[in-house]
């Protein structure tokens, strides 16, 4: 057999270039597809559920592919303000916290689809209300809420004679008190970090009574008595409670320093249960999940509600509108929860029973506090103002100093001072 | 036959030839301005078109997804009002500072050691370029376990030592997360000026040294009033690139600490991230990342006015 000449190879592999360039565009020309953003998930079955089955199952029923980009954890806000700033990019993203509010004016009314699915499937938490509806319209349909809750080390706990979780911060501090003093200090994030600071400070400051802004949008209102309190139960919970090196933690710390051993409570999110299962069965063992305590003024928790948005400029919005509905629908939405276990919480009361809950029983505290949940910087409208106070990191700087012995006026005092120059400025 | 001058006149005579933009651009002035242009059509649309798009933002009330409106100064008026504003700027100034005085310092000690010869010099020089070459990402995480107070080695040592456990909390105390930044940041930024000042020391002729010792000049001598004054320039140029590379330093502390605790570690670039991106607020975050433009564009002026006198 002769041997290809090195003619008949460039010759091979120009004809392979050309046409692998134009075989995309060929490709995106025979048939239309719709482009999902979403951050990696820490379950990988929930992303391979979407690709393997959702995916290819709409494609079958319409013709219309999906493609299920993926971008890494804590990537997508800035990839939203690009797509935005651009005007070019996916058609669908996840999008949560308080991000749906900053761009609502480039979100398409979903209303129509919440509607029905609120309909459908037994009605929407109000939580999801509080994080989605902007000015009486659906900008964003939720899919779940990762919650932040207490995971709590059940042998350590019962050598100090605890059996169930404490109900109160105050008792919860006592307890603290006792495993610091056998060396099983606690672990809350104190530092920069994003979801395990904000996932206890201000459920803390809440269940205290106070709040940073009123809901008119306008009044500060941190510096009150009952900012104070929550201070002084903070440091007081920093000092005899808790690991010195909380104040520096970022968000993997307290996953670290849980498998480590090194601390016997934290406030996280149900992946640490679902992580130490896979990988350190023993630790698994002795970890249980319960809600936050409650303070005087009540139990509160962070609403972190994944939502899906469609880009109102994108050319393919009706296409993805349609797509969204389909997802929505209860067919494809209960199975891609059952995949995720339960580390994405339902807001959609027909899955409040539903058998994922049953497959990690310790879990369940995370649908419960949905009730008593809100997003960070309530009862103030979520706008810019409360991002930048929430990205300045005022109200976790605020604790932390607080903790670090900076008198509890002082504290508020500098928090104040921010706040009233964010506010003013908008 | 008699001799016709009118053919030899002509050909006296510059002939007339059509345009040739070989010799065209042969000329230098034009051939200076063809090379040039590339370059600057480059520098134009890479750092130009960011740098005035960054100043217009600045001056505007820009959020992400609205138009903005020219509000001039008034982002830096903001700026100056937020006491978190001056906190970045001190840790700046003193990031910068203090790691490229430790690098500058280092990276002198490490050249001096590289230039000597010893067995396996080469490989040696090839390993010092490691901190530089991996990913400052993956090499922070690397830190970010050697600073935990259950893994660190740093603190096995200590408490090895008989310091008592669990040892100092690295990234928890302000002071010390500042130091090490710092630390990391020279660790990371040593190989660049080992291995630029030792290209310079290679550089300096054996002669001056030997003219040097048959004078009677003791070691410290000779590096003091021969290495020195010859190094002098690479050190100048070495230096700025690193007081920029430093000043917007924007990884290390994003992975490490992300400005905590309290804001100790929070750096112009970091700052300015959280404003524009987490906030969505793209002209105050571009207001309080332009503040590096003063301070950095002194520097290059004092410095490049030093060269040219020296």
């Amino acid at each position: 057999m002769k041997s290809a000449s090195r003619r008949d190879f460039l010759k091979i592999a120009v004809a392979g270039a050309a046409g692998a360039a134009w075989a995309p565009a060929a490709g995106r020309a025979a048939s239309k597809s719709v482009t999902m953003l979403h951050e990696t998930s820490f379950i990988p079955p929930f992303d391979e559920y979407f690709q393997k089955t959702l995916a290819p199952a709409y494609e079958k029923e319409t013709g219309v592919g999906v493609v299920y980009e993926l971008t890494s954890v804590g990537s997508s806000p800035t990839r939203i303000s690009t797509i935005i700033e651009t005007g070019s990019g996916a058609d669908v993203t996840i999008i949560f916290l308080l991000y749906p509010f900053l761009y609502a004016d480039k979100l398409m009314d979903v209303s129509d689809i919440a509607e029905e699915a609120g309909k459908q499937q037994g009605g929407w938490y109000d939580a999801a209300k509080e994080a989605a509806v902007i000015d009486g319209k659906w900008r964003a349909i939720p899919h779940s809420n990762i919650g932040q809750l207490m995971n709590w080390r059940t042998d350590w706990f019962a050598e100090v004679g605890v059996k169930t979780f404490p109900g109160t911060w105050e008792e919860l501090y006592e307890v603290g008190k006792k495993l610091k003093a056998k060396d099983h200090p606690f672990g809350f994030e104190l530092g920069h970090g994003f979801g395990d600071n904000h996932g206890w400070i201000y459920p803390l400051l809440w269940s205290y009574g106070g709040h940073e802004v009123e809901a008119d949008g306008k009044t500060v209102v941190i510096d009150s008595d009952e900012t104070a309190k929550a201070l002084d139960f903070a440091r007081k919970f920093f000092k005899d409670c808790m690991f010195d090196d909380v104040l520096g933690w970022t968000d993997p710390s307290n996953n670290k320093a849980w498998m480590a051993e090194q601390i016997s409570c934290t406030n996280n999110a149900e992946s640490i249960l679902w992580f130490a299962k896979r990988n350190f069965p023993d630790i698994a063992k002795v970890t249980d999940q319960a809600q936050n305590p409650q303070g005087p003024k009540g139990r509160f928790h962070l609403l972190d509600c994944q939502s899906h948005a469609v880009f109102d400029f994108s050319p393919q919005k009706e296409e993805a509108h349609k797509f969204l509905r389909w997802l929505t629908a209860e067919k494809q939405l209960g199975a891609w929860y059952e995949s995720g276990e339960s580390y994405y919480q339902p807001f959609l009361h027909a899955y409040d029973n539903a058998p994922m809950w049953q497959v990690e029983p310790r879990n369940i505290p995370y649908r419960d506090a949905m009730a008593t949940a809100h997003l960070p910087g309530w009862p103030a409208p979520p706008d810019r103002r409360l991002a930048e106070a929430v990205a300045k990191y005022v109200i976790v700087d605020m604790f932390a100093k607080a903790c670090t012995g900076t008198a509890t006026k002082d504290a508020i005092k500098s928090a104040e001072t921010q706040l009233k120059g964010i506010y003013k400025t908008a | 036959m008699s001799i016709r001058s009118e053919p030899l006149l002509r050909v006296a005579l510059p002939p007339r030839r059509a345009f040739s933009l070989a010799l065209w651009l042969d000329r230098e002035a034009v051939f200076s301005w063809v090379m040039m242009t590339l370059p600057m059509l480059f520098l134009a649309a890479l750092v130009g078109y960011p740098l005035v798009y960054g100043i217009l933002l600045s001056l505007q009330d820009r959020v992400v997804s609205k138009p903005g409106h020219f509000v001039g100064l008034r982002n830096f008026i903001t700026d100056f009002h937020d006491p978190i504003f001056w906190r970045v700027a001190v840790n700046t100034f003193v990031y910068t500072i203090v790691a490229t005085l430790l690098k500058m310092v280092g990276g002198l000690g490490l050249a001096l050691a590289m230039n000597q010869h010893f067995r396996m010099k080469n490989l040696m020089r090839a390993l010092l370029l490691l901190p530089f070459i991996v990913p400052t990402v993956l090499s922070t995480v690397a830190w970010m376990w050697m600073l935990d107070p259950a893994f660190s080695v740093v603190n096995r040592v200590l408490i090895g030592l008989g310091m008592r456990t669990p040892g100092p909390s690295w990234l928890g105390t302000p002071i010390l997360a500042m130091f090490s930044i710092i630390m990391i940041n020279t660790w990371r930024g040593l190989p660049f000026y080992g291995i630029t000042l030792l290209a310079g020391l290679q550089t300096v002729p054996p002669e001056l040294y030997e003219a040097a010792t048959i004078d009677g000049a003791s070691g410290w001598q000779r590096f003091r009033f021969v290495t020195l004054p010859l190094l002098k320039p690479i050190i100048l140029i070495v230096t700025l690139f690193s007081v920029i590379f430093t000043f917007a330093d924007f990884q290390l502390v994003y992975v490490l600490t992300h400005g905590g605790p309290q804001n100790a570690t929070n750096l112009f670039a970091t700052y300015a991230f959280d404003i524009g991106m987490g906030a969505g607020q793209l002209g105050l975050g571009a207001s309080v990342a332009l503040m590096m433009l003063p301070a950095l564009a002194l520097l290059i002026v004092a410095l490049t006015l030093y060269m040219r006198r020296a």
